[in-house]
């Protein structure tokens, strides 16, 4: 695999949108959006061919810098179009962002079920445990007993797994990064964009503005330097006990499997169908 | 994989840096996660490179920039050198040498601080 230079990030941005940007200074998002514009000229795509499609919340303004067609659509429906949009042109890379809440709880649903159908698409899903554009409300995977605007005596409810749900509900390419470990996350980016089906990278995020401000954790630095000292890779994830999984997550490719995509399966219908009509 | 060392030059690492103020946030990312500890906050929060032979030229404050206000090896146009003068104007040692100016051209001489005495009519 030949390796891209980091300039190209530049090619790849619309300056004449207005930079800098509009997230928080240390948002994990612009580490994201760097990681992701390598992945694609890492690829060797070109930017006619691909497509960002993202929902509501700071991650949908994701799509806006950069220089590919891009959809900024409704509140959790960014797959249901992204799924309509690869249906109409298949021939297209259709990447979507989504955060947390986009993703788990107003499309959850759709979630689920795109991994289920399993279309050739790539949801690129930015975990910061909140709803950071409305002001730090608990979102799905608000961890249990964190402090948010909306559970200000600490947050009663058990939180989701957003790459556990995904590997059950049968992702061809689930991987977990951060935005600390930037070069895996080029990898796994690279990887789910380049898998033939559903492709899931679940991207932890520091929002220090809300999240981190409520539950005391410091500025962006320290919760990168926390994400240092959670991150387990796989191989290591796999020989812990079940003590020392406590406060911690694993990093790194969760599921790899091939498995016949929606086009596939769809193609295989229509031509049983022609096949019956040919004989009638 | 990204090359972090595609920048080399005859096997040697390009470190020069560059360095957009107009786009930072100063969040202090590059600051706080140079590997060898060369970038340093100014007074206002910029970042500033001290010591340009120990760079590595790794490209982690470029990666963990979420602004893209700094390059590492190569160059934008419209760019200004973190170790540029112009950059580096209001370092802490131009700002000593421009305030022991203002003091100096401030100091009032104790000649004339003594009361003037009235002339007598």
């Amino acid at each position: 695999m030949t390796a891209v230079h980091r300039s190209v990030v530049y090619d790849w941005l619309r300056h004449d949108k207005k930079f800098p940007h509009v997230w928080c200074p240390g948002c994990g998002l612009g580490i994201l959006l760097g990681s992701l514009v390598r992945s694609l000229a890492q690829g060797g795509y070109d930017k006619n061919q691909v497509v960002l499609v993202s929902g509501i919340g700071c991650s949908g303004r994701l799509p806006v810098y950069v220089d590919v067609g891009s959809v900024h659509t409704t509140h959790g429906r960014a797959l249901t179009f992204a799924t309509g949009i690869k249906l109409a042109k298949p021939e297209l890379k259709v990447i979507v962002v989504m955060g947390d809440g986009d993703a788990t709880a107003i499309g959850g649903n759709h979630l689920i079920h795109a991994a289920r159908r399993n279309l050739d698409l790539t949801a690129i899903i930015v975990n910061n445990l909140t709803y950071g554009m409305t002001g730090g409300q608990y979102s799905p995977t608000t961890p249990l007993g964190a402090k948010a605007t909306t559970a200000p005596y600490g947050h009663s409810e058990p939180s989701f797994d957003i790459s556990a749900l995904t590997v059950t509900a049968g992702a061809s390419f689930v991987a977990r990064s951060t935005v600390y470990h930037v070069t895996q996350l080029d990898q796994m980016l690279s990887q789910a964009i380049a898998k033939k089906g559903f492709g899931v990278v679940e991207v932890l995020s520091p929002c220090h503005t809300n999240y981190g401000r409520q539950n005391r954790l410091g500025s962006q630095v320290e919760m990168m330097k926390s994400y240092k000292k959670q991150a387990v890779r796989m191989d290591r994830w796999d020989k812990l006990g079940s003590a020392e999984r406590e406060g911690r997550f694993a990093i790194g490719v969760l599921a790899d499997h091939e498995r016949p995509t929606f086009w596939e399966t769809y193609q295989g219908s229509v031509d049983r169908a022609q096949a019956i009509r040919k004989e009638g | 994989m990204i090359a972090n060392k595609a920048t080399t030059k005859r096997g040697k690492p390009q470190t020069k840096h560059s360095f957009y103020p107009a786009w930072c946030k100063r969040c202090g990312n590059c600051v706080a996660f140079c590997p060898v500890g060369i970038l340093i906050s100014d007074e206002w929060g910029y970042p500033r490179q001290v010591d340009k032979e120990r760079c590595t030229g790794c490209g982690l404050c470029e990666m963990l920039c979420p602004d893209f206000a700094i390059t590492v090896g190569y160059e934008k146009p419209g760019a200004v050198d973190l170790a540029h003068p112009a950059a580096a104007k209001d370092s802490p040692e131009v700002k000593q040498e421009k305030s022991d100016a203002a003091k100096a051209a401030s100091n009032i001489s104790p000649e004339r601080l003594a009361p003037v005495p009235r002339e007598e009519k």
